[in-house]
């Protein structure tokens, strides 16, 4: 079972190898932008330009749907909050629910707007691997450790949990079924009964991962880890001509997004 | 006192007089240890559990405060100060039990270049070693190879790639095998072997009689207190304390050792099938 | 023997249930199609026998017991217990009476004292508390960890093997008349893993049906009467241990050897199925 998590979806296209800062330099940059001002017509150019980036990452269209769908609700919400209190002359009145244009295009924009952001996020998320974000919001974060954020101990941490993640989920499992062999029904019971269920998984999960991270320290210590000391990287970040390339088309669709 | 680097150049593990407690333990984990172990040689560390032999090899990796000891030197470094403690963590890996708990990179490559990117290495450097040690460990084909994805004996292999691929001078084993299948162990022990062969120290901890047998010389551990130190052979023909050490024992040793309580004494303990039938054989 | 066992046996580990599966199959589903892991796979172990499932890694063994136990729905074929069928109406029960020790138990221990955690199966099962308390102080004697020292301990505080025989009192405790144990021994140290091999004959012993999943072949041949050899989720070779040429090739082809007394006695010219099974007998025939 090959773990995605955080969506990750590998491949090698041109997006996937440019450089992890620039790509959240980027997608920072134009989630900004999305929200200056209201109109189509920018909004239309991000979307395109979002579109464009996602089909040549080569990622099935399935993936942006499977990051969209838990929002609808949010637009189904922007709907309702229009109907019920959008101003103008409605144009359609059911009671207390008024219909109007000017709602009707507002909840439009804004649940358009919401997909582009997800769309754009998507790109970031769906193109480069966790470890490689990491390590450049760890290079951006650079500022930080100046006044003592450890930002290289944090990319640790991360690299750890990732590591761990689909080794935690095996166990848990294992621990589910073997007290399921002791006669525990995950599946029953009201709200306190699952509550109290959960029990018999999570302490012996908590213990695991306790022993679990003395045992990894002391690993780590005799492989010469020294928490602060300076780390070099087996496979650095190189930015290249391709990235700087990348980051000036940013600034020309953010112009043209805001001016048009 | 002599300058122990000049002295005690040919020695890799120097220790006399070790004792070592846990803060608030009832009784010494270790005490009054000796241990000599020359560079190239294969010592086994042998004991039940609670006999302090994972406490010694924590302690010879630098990984644990020292205790107090008459002298206590890993390559040269004292390992009763820090500084001589993180030296030491250089020159002698430690490799540990649970082959789930040494693995901390995304891959099986990045794992094996953890120690070099702790040690600040440069790329190219990095690139090279980790590459050889792929390459003598049989990873090549699992480079990329995610930890969860892997046999035990592939991750214990990836863990020890990775302790060496920092260049050492002695090498640790805390029971290595413990938790692996028999294909794993297999994998596991032909890797020391291979080791051995190439000159490294080898300190390995097991219960497992069978594990034994390639040592040069064996010490026996018992509640902190060396109660053997000789050959295996010695080891194999002194039943007595083979059963106090309550060891692992494979078959035909146990076989041996119930045939001698019932007067029937082979001249040693056999490890595998072949000698003890030629035992049995020869004795008829 | 390090553990002191104790001397009266309970009745309450009643006969042993006998155990049928008629061609099981069983897949995972994962993300991208299903992997096999059980095809075809059917034996018989009658009441009160003992079953050795041996075979390399990822040959199913452990899928095996927990279909077995009915954690998993197999795709294809029945497990039988007690010749009731799936969806009669004792067959609830008899799952029930049932039990799985997985690799590495105490990892399942969870309760703030042993006898807490002992107690956890049988309450479960609803029965009172007397019987409850009968069956813990009964579970706890039977590994070697009598109530009366052990009970208020702390599972975490306890050593390695002594973590583990308190998992499998967490098991007995629910009185299983089918004792499914997947690689028992495996990270113990060699003193626990005697006293582990001595509570296993013991259940044995009383008429419980076991089976045994281990890469051990010397302690299979031990504790078990019979053995299942499996490899890629196929029964390659199934019933009453058998070492003629053609059963030993097949062992060797699947990584596996024969017990060492059964080669013994191979060597020394005695027909290898006569072979004693435990050492003290070879001792005493070879004195």
């Amino acid at each position: 079972m090959r773990a995605t998590i955080g969506q990750y979806y590998p491949g090698s296209s041109i997006v996937h190898r440019l450089d992890p800062r620039a790509k959240f330099v980027a997608v920072s940059a134009l989630a900004v932008a999305l929200f200056v001002r209201d109109s189509f017509a920018g909004l239309g150019v991000f979307a395109i330009a979002a579109a464009i980036a996602f089909g040549l990452s080569g990622v099935p269209p399935a993936w942006f749907w499977r990051a969209f769908r838990p929002l609808l609700w949010l637009v189904g919400l922007t709907f309702l909050a229009q109907v019920l209190f959008a101003p103008g002359e409605p144009f359609l009145s059911l009671g207390p629910l008024h219909l109007t244009w000017s709602g009707l295009e507002t909840a439009a924009y804004l649940s358009l707007r919401l997909a582009v952001l997800v769309l754009i996020g998507s790109v970031l998320t769906l193109t480069t691997a966790p470890m490689a974000l990491t390590d450049g919001l760890v290079w951006l974060g650079r500022p930080l450790r100046r006044i003592g954020v450890p930002t290289h101990e944090m990319a640790l941490i991360v690299t750890i949990a990732l590591r761990f993640i689909p080794t935690l989920l095996s166990e848990v499992d294992t621990i589910m079924r073997a007290q399921r062999a002791r006669g525990v029904d995950f599946r029953s019971g009201g709200l306190v009964q699952r509550v109290r269920n959960l029990q018999p998984v999570l302490v012996p999960l908590f213990v695991v991962s306790f022993r679990r991270a003395d045992e990894l320290a002391l690993a780590m210590e005799a492989r010469c880890y020294r928490p602060g000391a300076p780390r070099t990287r087996l496979y650095p970040l190189r930015a290249g001509r391709a990235d700087a390339v990348f980051l000036a088309l940013t600034v020309a669709i953010i112009a043209a997004g805001l001016l048009v | 006192m002599n300058a122990p680097e000049l002295t005690h150049a040919a020695l890799a593990i120097e220790v006399a007089g070790l004792t070592y407690r846990y803060p608030g333990a009832e009784s010494d984990a270790l005490a009054d240890v000796d241990l000599c172990v020359r560079h190239g040689e294969f010592v086994a560390v042998v004991g039940a559990n609670g006999s302090g032999k994972s406490t010694l090899a924590r302690l010879l990796g630098g990984l644990e405060r020292a205790g107090t000891a008459r002298l206590a030197l890993a390559c040269a470094h004292d390992l009763l100060s820090p500084e001589g403690r993180w030296d030491a963590r250089r020159d002698v890996g430690v490799l540990f039990q649970n082959p789930e708990n040494q693995l901390v990179a995304e891959c099986v490559e990045e794992d094996i270049a953890f120690g070099l990117e702790n040690l600040g290495w440069s790329v190219d450097d990095m690139r090279r070693r980790v590459d050889e040690m792929l390459a003598a460990f049989d990873l090549m084909d699992l480079r990329r190879r995610e930890p969860h994805l892997l046999s035990g004996g592939q991750k214990q292999r990836t863990a020890l790639a990775g302790v060496l691929a920092v260049p050492r001078r002695v090498l640790i084993l805390d029971e290595p095998t413990g938790m692996l299948d028999p294909a794993g162990r297999d994998e596991v022990l032909s890797a020391v072997a291979r080791l051995r062969s190439e000159g490294l120290a080898i300190v390995l901890i097991t219960q497992e009689m069978d594990e034994v047998a390639g040592a040069d010389r064996v010490v026996g551990l018992s509640r902190g207190r060396v109660v053997f130190a000789g050959t295996p052979k010695e080891l194999f023909a002194a039943a007595g304390v083979v059963e106090d050490l309550r060891l692992g024992l494979p078959p035909a040793a146990e076989l041996a050792l119930a045939l001698g309580a019932r007067g029937r004494r082979l001249p040693r303990l056999p490890l595998t099938i072949d000698e003890l039938s030629e035992m049995l054989v020869q004795s008829a | 023997m390090s553990v002191t066992l104790p001397d009266e046996r309970p009745e309450a580990l009643a006969r042993g249930i006998g155990l049928v599966c008629r061609d099981l199959s069983f897949s995972y589903a994962t993300g991208d199609g299903a992997t096999p892991a059980l095809s075809g796979v059917g034996l018989a172990l009658p009441a009160g026998g003992s079953l050795a499932v041996i075979g390399p890694s990822g040959s199913g063994k452990s899928t095996l017991l927990q279909v077995v136990r009915g954690l998993d729905r197999p795709d294809g074929g029945a497990v039988v217990l007690d010749g009731v069928e799936p969806g009669a109406p004792r067959y609830a029960e008899l799952q029930r009476a049932t039990g799985l020790v997985f690799q590495m138990p105490e990892v399942q221990l969870f309760a703030a004292t042993a006898r807490e955690d002992v107690a956890f199966g049988p309450r479960r099962l609803g029965w009172t508390e007397a019987a409850v308390s009968a069956a813990v102080n009964e579970a706890m004697e039977l590994v070697g960890l009598p109530e009366v020292s052990f009970g208020g301990r702390h599972p975490y505080s306890l050593s390695g093997g002594e973590a583990r025989r308190l998992a499998l009192a967490g098991v007995l405790a629910m009185r299983p008349r089918l004792l499914l144990l997947d690689e028992p021994f495996v990270g113990l140290d060699p003193a626990s893993r005697r006293d582990l091999v001595a509570i296993l004959e013991r259940l044995r012993d009383d008429g419980v049906t076991l089976v045994l999943v281990t890469h051990d072949v010397d302690l299979a041949w031990r504790l078990c009467d019979r053995r299942l050899v499996l490899a890629d989720g196929r029964v390659v070779a199934e019933g009453p241990w058998a070492f003629a040429p053609a059963d030993l090739d097949l062992l060797a082809a699947n990584r596996l050897r024969a017990p060492l007394l059964v080669e013994l006695w191979r060597r020394l010219g005695h027909p290898p199925e006569d072979a004693p099974r435990t050492i003290e007998a070879a001792a005493e025939a070879l004195a």
